[in-house]
């Protein structure tokens, strides 16, 4: 009732005012609507973010996954040297046995015994429990970003930065990688798709380079209106009605399907986000640059940015069954040679 | 003298800041300097590499080492030159922001690597850059001054914050929000998208020089003299992060690419030298402002109580005290009369940052289009939030008007207003030097030389009849290197196109020049079919008064269309279908100096020109609304003057005579000299030593495309001049050739039997033949 009176004064406000009047609809409509910084004050925060022992030794730390009651994987590396590590005995140590690949850009597995790392000139990896082995793939882009809903249903997408870059999507049915023909993008820019996740089979997204959203229903793919053209980094969500995409290079963008559309809103001045993590319906965990992570608050409209321990950026968020959330980054534009990387972790707290 | 006119300063900003403190608030000590000097308060050290940035700053890039593959400018300080380098520029640099607005609300910025920047030029000998498509938004921007940015980052987010305003709280009809990068409050830019000089600068080179950077180190970071103001505060976001030092000090340097896609190594600027960049800029003095005068005081009051100040901010706190910049650094919406649809950060297409006001006098044309020639018009173009200040503004009377003017001009850089760029009473350059006048000119005759050459300096405006389309607006724009009068870079190459199907070449209907700027702020396209793009140089002027009395028969003496000597030498005399002989131009399609002057006003800076006895060239009408002609007789003459007038470069003999003299030799014998003929007369007997015989020759490489004009063949080019060699780099029409040993390798055709004979030569002939070339 309170947002309807105030809603109606600014209309009449609207109704008889000038110029100003417009602008400030423009300013006051949607800040009703938009999330904004919690203020200060409210529920504490949970523990704080901890350096993981032994994760700034691995170069650059670009994603983490963990299988149930399994190690968490940290993938990564230096520019021409990719690089996996899992915790034992409380520290990350470097796996032994991994072919000799360039950087490493994401993992995601289906048990302890089915891990997939993909990286950079179209490299992936498969760890069968026993062994890495190096997978042929029909491309030499960057591969950045990799999700299956099952072993023998698996995508990896890729793509650049740079103009001659192609935006590239492959489909693994247990035995080969094959390329996807993806459709012609309704806008320009797009070369590069940068992470790709779903609820099904049937129901999988693909995001990347200048707000580009892809649906897939089973049986083709389709490019959504996601209202942004500012970059798409990374993507989660709880489930078939509740995804969060996230993006931005400067300043943090969020995309959020409630099972009926995509609703986009900026989340300046929080910078630039990479990562995202749900377990709990209606919380997300962001990762950005500068050191950003924040919790976005889906139900409150407000998101909660949490004290950074590091000005480095943050690119990957993923939560364990343990109940440990990992984050880790690097000094990602360093000059060869000075590749520095981080993790952090924390609890989760209560209702996250 | 300063101290008294700081002081003064000082004591007025006391009572409009307003503090409630009852200290006397003091201006920033050391920032203040005439425009383009280094700030006082600079140590030896940062005077060093103040000194070593600026010649950074003003360096070419050549392609070699970096530039493109997609560039609008070759150095930085081509975009920033006005009055002085560090400043503003004309409209021939001007640059267009691209974007695409998609159905649902998506904004994808275009140009270069997505950066917004619409490029000019490639690289490649096509020179011009293919037009995108997607792209549905393009706004006009001018160049922004950078006197005084240091101590604009200096100044904390928190004192930038404290102004914000966004839902107009305070009921005055002013809204100013913040931009914001990576956290930071931004500050930079016309949109203030960009927190750090490190970021900005960065952006800058890559989208338009095509020089690839890394960020600094924080070891580095730590060595610029200036720290970003976002440090410090316990709101700032590094302060609540715990985080000190460098590394937040420069933190927002944007996602720049640290790679592009030409062959040259990334990064293509090093360490060193970016800071030494960064360091130039970021010790850029503030403009010194003048002492009040009873006009400008009262101006100040008018500026004050028609609430010009509510945005531009007399001044903000900096560590050191006010910087009076008069701004406020926030986004404004200045409504649809300025709205240009480009977003930036969190500005929306009608927001933009309060322009710094310091030294706004010096730095014409105004707004972020440019679309104001003079300051008057700028703020009566004003709208959105500064409606009601620019309706105060325009109630005023005229008396009051000028006297707020006055109070502009009096805030830096007065000094220093010219109408180009040369100093107002700048001197005649010494005989000896390239761009002095001949010797032995009437005292007359000089004084019109010195006429036409404040008329070649100054920019035509657009209020007076630039365009609608052009190249530059001034002769100097496209003639200044090494001095007003010489050549120019390759960023204000003119590209000429055409249809070239079959080896026939057709021109457009609008004529073979595919200009670069429309003053409706739009990239002119080419007509459809056009297939062919050549970048043509901007030669240098010097001596053409002498070319100019070579009489025709000298040069008809000279052709030998069916090579009826059996040389494989064919040149032939462009001879016009009046009879006259051409003898200016890459094609010497032009057959006098007048004649070429009046050419190049119509076609490069879209000037109409009075009829003059006698002469044929150059445009009478254009399309746009301003009376015709654009420039007048005297002008003309003036220009034409001052051209014919510079003198010819003269010889300049290297170390050792005996081996440039072997170079001669080798010169004439390997067969240079039969088209780059070392001596011709004028009609007063005087000697023209250009090293050419101004005839048209096949020296294009087989298979070579090119755009036919006037007689001349797509293939043919007169023979390049070889005087002033030594001043002129890149070489050849398209200046792909970066050394004269490059340019003697794209010869080919009737040149072949003279290249294969140079290379044929002993690695020390070819020596002394450089040597020797490189003394003309």
């Amino acid at each position: 009732m309170a947002v309807a009176r105030y809603l109606l004064g600014v209309t009449t406000a609207l109704r008889s005012r000038n110029w100003f009047a417009r602008r400030l609809r423009a300013l006051v409509l949607p800040s009703i609507l938009h999330f904004s910084l919690a203020a200060c004050g409210g529920p504490s925060l949970p523990a704080d973010w901890r350096e993981e022992p032994g994760s700034n030794d691995l170069g650059w730390l670009l994603s983490t996954w963990a299988p149930a009651d399994g190690p968490r994987y940290l993938v990564g590396g230096v520019s021409d040297e990719g690089r996996v590590a899992t915790d034992a005995a409380g520290s990350f140590l470097r796996v032994a046995g991994v072919p000799a690949v360039p950087l490493l850009n994401w993992v995601h597995g289906f048990s302890a015994s089915d891990v997939f790392v993909v990286g950079n000139r179209g490299t992936v990896l498969h760890f069968d429990g026993t062994a890495w082995t190096l997978q042929p793939t029909p491309t030499t882009e960057a591969l950045w970003g990799i999700w299956g809903a099952a072993p023998d249903d698996v995508w990896a997408v890729g793509g650049g930065g740079s103009a001659t870059a192609v935006a590239t999507l492959l489909h693994y049915d247990g035995e080969t990688w094959e390329s996807v023909t993806l459709p012609s993008f309704q806008r320009p820019n797009v070369t590069a798709l940068y992470k790709i996740w779903g609820t099904a089979a049937d129901n999988v997204y693909a995001v990347g380079r200048s707000g580009v959203i892809l649906h897939y229903q089973g049986t083709d793919w389709v490019e959504e209106a996601s209202g942004t053209g500012d970059d798409l980094i990374s993507l989660f969500g709880t489930g078939p009605n509740e995804i969060v995409v996230v993006g931005g290079r400067s300043n943090g963008r969020i995309v959020i399907w409630n099972g009926e559309s995509w609703r986009t809103e900026s989340l300046a001045p929080l910078p630039g986000l990479n990562g995202v993590f749900m377990r709990t319906r209606g919380v997300a965990h962001l990762v950005g640059v500068e050191g950003t992570i924040a919790r976005l608050d889906l139900v409150a409209g407000t998101f909660r940015e949490e004290l950074p321990a590091t000005t480095i950026d943050l690119h990957a968020v993923f939560g364990d069954s343990g109940g440990v959330l990992t984050a880790v980054g690097g000094n990602f534009t360093a000059a060869p040679g000075d590749e520095e990387g981080v993790a952090l972790a924390r609890v989760f707290g209560r209702n996250e | 003298m300063r101290s008294r006119r700081l002081l003064s300063a000082s004591m007025a900003l006391y009572v409009v800041v307003g503090c409630g403190s009852s200290e006397r608030p003091a201006l920033t000590p050391g920032i203040f300097a005439p425009l383009g000097d280094v700030m006082p308060r600079a140590n030896e050290a940062q005077r060093e590499v103040f000194t070593r940035g600026r010649a950074l700053a003003l360096r070419q890039v050549p392609i070699s080492e970096g530039l493109g593959p997609l560039f609008n400018a070759t150095f930085c300080l081509a975009c920033h030159e006005k009055p002085v380098f560090g400043g503003s520029a004309a409209h021939y640099r001007d640059f267009l922001l691209v974007a695409f607005r998609d159905s649902d609300g998506s904004y994808v910025p275009r140009g270069v690597n997505g950066s917004g920047v619409q490029p000019q030029y490639l690289v490649s000998l096509r020179g011009r850059t293919a037009d995108e498509d997607f792209i549905n938004l393009g706004a006009n921007r001018s160049a922004s001054p950078f006197f005084g940015v240091g101590a604009l980052a200096e100044v904390s987010d928190e004192e930038i914050l404290r102004r914000s305003d966004p839902m107009d709280a305070d009921g005055d009809g002013i809204s100013g929000r913040p931009n914001f990068d990576r956290g930071f409050v931004g500050r930079f830019g016309r949109k203030a998208q960009s927190v750090g000089l490190e970021g900005f600068i960065r952006g800058q080179l890559a989208s338009h020089v095509g020089v690839t950077s890394r960020p600094l180190s924080n070891a580095s970071r730590l060595e610029l003299p200036v720290q970003s103001g976002v440090l410090g505060t316990n709101e700032s976001r590094s302060a609540r992060a715990g985080v000190a030092g460098a590394q937040a000090a420069q933190a927002a340097s944007p996602d720049e690419p640290t790679f592009d896609a030409d062959a040259i190594p990334d990064p293509e600027i090093d360490e060193p030298e970016l800071s030494a960049l960064i360091a130039f800029v970021m010790l850029l003095a503030a403009p010194e402002p003048d002492a009040p005068t009873p006009d400008s005081a009262r101006g100040e009051r008018h500026f004050e109580r028609s609430g010009c100040a509510a945005c531009h901010t007399p001044a903000l706190s900096g560590p050191g005290g006010l910087v009076p910049a008069y701004t406020d650094l926030l986004l404004h919406d200045m409504g649809p009369e300025l709205a240009d649809g480009i977003e930036q950060g969190v500005a929306s297409g009608a927001e933009f940052r309060t322009q710094p006001l310091w030294g706004v006098v010096a730095v014409s044309p105004y707004l972020h289009d440019g679309r104001a020639t003079t300051l008057d018009e700028a703020i009566r173009m004003h709208g959105g939030e500064a409606t009601a200040a620019r309706d105060a503004y325009n109630a005023l009377d005229d008396a009051a008007r000028n006297e707020l003017l006055a109070f502009l001009a009096s805030l830096g850089g007065n000094a220093a207003r010219t109408d180009g760029l040369l100093p107002a009473g700048a001197p005649l350059l010494a005989a000896g030097q390239l761009g002095a006048p001949e010797a032995g000119l009437s005292q007359e005759a000089r004084e019109q030389f010195r006429r036409g050459r404040a008329v070649f300096d100054r920019d035509a405006r657009r209020d007076a009849g630039l365009g609608p389309r052009f190249n530059g607006d001034s002769c100097r724009a496209c003639h200044s290197e090494p001095e007003i009068g010489g050549a120019g870079a390759l960023d204000v190459d003119v590209i000429r196109h055409g249809t070239l199907l079959g080896g026939v070449f057709t021109a457009p209907t609008s004529g073979t020049v595919l200009h670069r700027h429309d003053t409706a702020g739009v990239r002119p396209m080419p007509e459809p079919g056009v297939n062919f793009f050549e970048p043509r140089q901007a030669p240098a002027l010097f001596g053409l008064g002498r070319v100019d009395r070579i009489p025709d028969a000298a040069l008809l003496a000279l052709a030998d269309p069916d090579d009826a000597d059996l040389n494989g030498i064919s040149g032939r005399a462009h001879l016009l279908p009046d009879g006259r002989v051409g003898r200016f131009g890459w094609k010497a399609d032009a057959p006098s100096l007048a004649e070429f002057v009046r050419a190049e006003l119509s076609v490069q800076a879209g000037l109409t020109v009075p009829a003059q006895a006698g002469l044929t060239f150059g445009a009478a009408t254009d399309s746009d609304a301003f009376t015709d002609p654009e420039i007048d007789s005297t002008d003309i003459d003036d220009l034409v003057a001052f051209v014919a007038g510079l003198a010819a470069p003269e010889r300049e003999p290297g170390g050792d005579p005996a081996r440039e003299a072997i170079g001669e030799g080798l010169f004439n014998d390997v067969g240079c000299a039969a088209c780059h003929v070392p001596v011709l007369r004028t009609h007063e007997g005087l000697e023209v030593r250009a090293y050419s015989d101004f005839l048209l020759h096949d020296v294009a490489l087989p298979l070579a495309g090119g755009v036919a004009q006037g007689m001349a063949s797509l293939r043919e080019f007169r023979t390049a001049p070889l005087w002033g060699l030594r001043a002129s780099a890149p070489y050849m029409h398209h200046g792909r050739s970066e050394s004269v040993l490059d340019a003697i390798g794209a010869h080919a055709s009737e040149a072949d039997a003279a290249r294969l004979a140079f290379v044929a030569l002993t690695p020390s002939e070819q020596g002394a033949l450089l040597q020797f070339l490189a003394s003309l």
